[in-house]
């Protein structure tokens, strides 16, 4: 092929495989190429599954070979989280507690990954526990930018992001308990997809906060997204927060465009709030008015109550001290301090204070869902700021200000997902968020897309000449 | 308003309820943590839910 592989989105290197101009096995080797040639300076990955990568792409390309292509991940290069199980391969969570954890079992996720053919390249960094601060030094770094090596990816899906951008993936899974797919995912320029509370099955995949965890995509296209959530989406009979869940043809009508649909601008709370970066505030409305010549309407919205979002978050996060405080009481210096203190913190609500929080949560909820009955999604940026340097995150604060962004979306469990819509002065990138109805994920790929495929800020690629400390 | 000396008297006494025996290091962190969730926590404490405001409802 002319152009690099690396340079591809995933839809690139699916449909190269798709028509064999381009072998499972040699796409596997370029990104093996470049993580090798990189990620010395990017620190995307904890673990490089080379050997059995290479292995499952020669049998994904006997089996093509043989006209018997499953679907679009088929051979397709992939890498999860270090929080989703894969048989035999180290799982740490990057936490010292689980430095030599090695699961016995797939996720349900990697099985459906690997029903569809996909190709496991590796396990990709994160935050301590998907919990703890973005780190360059230790056994678990957790990566570097590539639009900036000096700046975090933010995370807690950080070597996801890292290995979707810069080319050392096709695409990339991660979970999000209060942003950590959409934050990284908008700080480097990518697609990341929360889907709706209970489409995507937890089984295999470590919990941090089990009513507030999700699974998703993290690509470099909409349609990239769509094939992996079509993949890993549906019920599983170990995560009963599946049970009847109702998947979609997530890309049948990714093309249907703007035209016709409703949508609320969150205006208060999130263009008019506080700590919204100037330079964000333009490329989202400017990307709001693109969607508008697309077709679709938008209105100003609000629901007076997510004001407390954050108040009501940070209890309901207890459910990650419940999960970790025997092994936080007996082996504490095996926690990083970040996620020590946080985890500490909760022990300090009241059983008041968590069971306020849940009322709380539902009450915000009916407003959103209000608002949605009138509307057929919500739009407001993707995130406060661009990528801060690593010495900038703040080191004392338990849910830092630019998490309203997305916390509020994993209360309410509902699907939301981030998409590029330009760059800052300083060549950051920068996102808007959008937010469907309950299990109505095809709406928000749609609209996704209808504003992807009029700009083209999803085929910048950062400049590899750059990764060096 | 609580001056600096009454906050961590509170603290700690929270710190002892909840069982919590930390060293300095943490300490330090979980008063820094603890203060900067203070705003929030009083505005959820604030908040009075209406009765149909029931998670499960």
């Amino acid at each position: 092929m002319a152009v690099s592989v690396t340079d591809l989105d995933l839809r690139g290197v699916s449909e190269g495989i798709g028509t064999r101009e381009l072998s499972s096995v040699e796409a596997t080797e370029a990104y093996l190429r470049r993580i090798e040639a990189h990620d010395g300076v990017l620190r995307a990955y904890l673990t490089v599954t080379g050997d059995m990568a290479l292995a499952q792409a020669k049998e994904a390309d006997v089996e093509i070979g043989r006209g018997r292509r499953r679907g679009p991940l088929h051979g397709v290069p992939i890498a999860l989280k270090d929080l989703i199980a894969v048989a035999g391969v180290k799982m740490t969570s990057g936490s010292r507690v689980l430095a030599d954890h090695v699961p016995a079992r797939d996720a349900f996720i990697t099985r459906r990954l690997k029903d569809a053919g996909a190709v496991l390249l590796g396990k990709l960094a994160m935050h301590e526990w998907a919990f703890g601060r973005p780190v360059t030094e230790g056994p678990f770094p957790t990566g570097r930018n590539p639009w900036d090596v000096r700046r975090a990816p933010a995370g807690s899906s950080s070597g996801s992001a890292v290995a979707a951008a810069a080319g050392l993936c096709a695409g990339a899974l991660g979970s999000d308990t209060g942003g950590s797919i959409r934050g990284p995912a908008a700080m480097t320029g990518l697609v990341g997809h929360k889907p709706t509370y209970g489409l995507v099955s937890r089984s295999g995949v470590l919990a941090l906060s089990w009513s507030l965890d999700h699974v998703g995509p993290m690509t470099r296209g909409v349609w990239d997204s769509a094939v992996m959530l079509q993949a890993i989406a549906g019920a599983d009979p170990d995560d009963t927060s599946t049970r009847g869940a109702p998947t979609q043809d997530y890309v049948q009508h990714l093309e249907d465009g703007a035209r016709g649909l409703r949508l609320g601008l969150l205006k208060r709370y999130y263009v008019d709030g506080p700590g919204l970066n100037e330079e964000v505030r333009g490329a989202a409305l400017t990307a709001f008015d693109v969607l508008c010549r697309e077709g679709a309407t938008i209105e100003d919205v609000d629901a007076p109550s997510l004001d407390l979002a954050m108040a009501v978050w940070a209890p309901i996060m207890s459910e990650a001290y419940e999960y970790h405080a025997e092994t936080l009481r007996r082996t504490p210096e095996k926690f990083g301090e970040g996620v020590r203190t946080r985890l500490l913190l909760s022990a300090l609500f009241t059983a008041q204070d968590v069971q306020r929080a849940q009322r709380l949560r539902a009450r915000i909820g009916r407003e959103v869902d209000a608002l949605l009955s009138r509307v057929d999604a919500l739009i407001f940026p993707g995130q406060a700021a661009p990528a801060l340097r690593f010495e900038d995150f703040p080191t004392t604060g338990f849910a830092a200000a630019p998490i309203r962004y997305t916390a509020p979306w994993n209360l309410l469990g509902l699907p939301a997902a981030v998409v590029p819509c330009g760059f800052s002065r300083e060549g950051l990138p920068v996102s808007i968020q959008i937010v469907g109805r309950r299990f109505d994920d095809a709406t928000v790929l749609r609209l996704a897309r209808a504003y992807e495929r009029v700009t083209d800020w999803h085929r910048r690629r950062p400049d590899p000449a750059r990764w060096r400390l | 308003m609580k001056t600096p000396d009454k906050r961590r008297a509170q603290f700690e006494a929270e710190c002892r309820t909840a069982g919590l025996a930390l060293g300095a290091r943490d300490d330090e962190l979980l008063y820094a943590m603890w203060l900067d969730w203070l705003p929030e926590r009083d505005r959820l404490r604030a908040a009075v839910p209406a009765p149909e405001d029931e998670p499960w409802r």
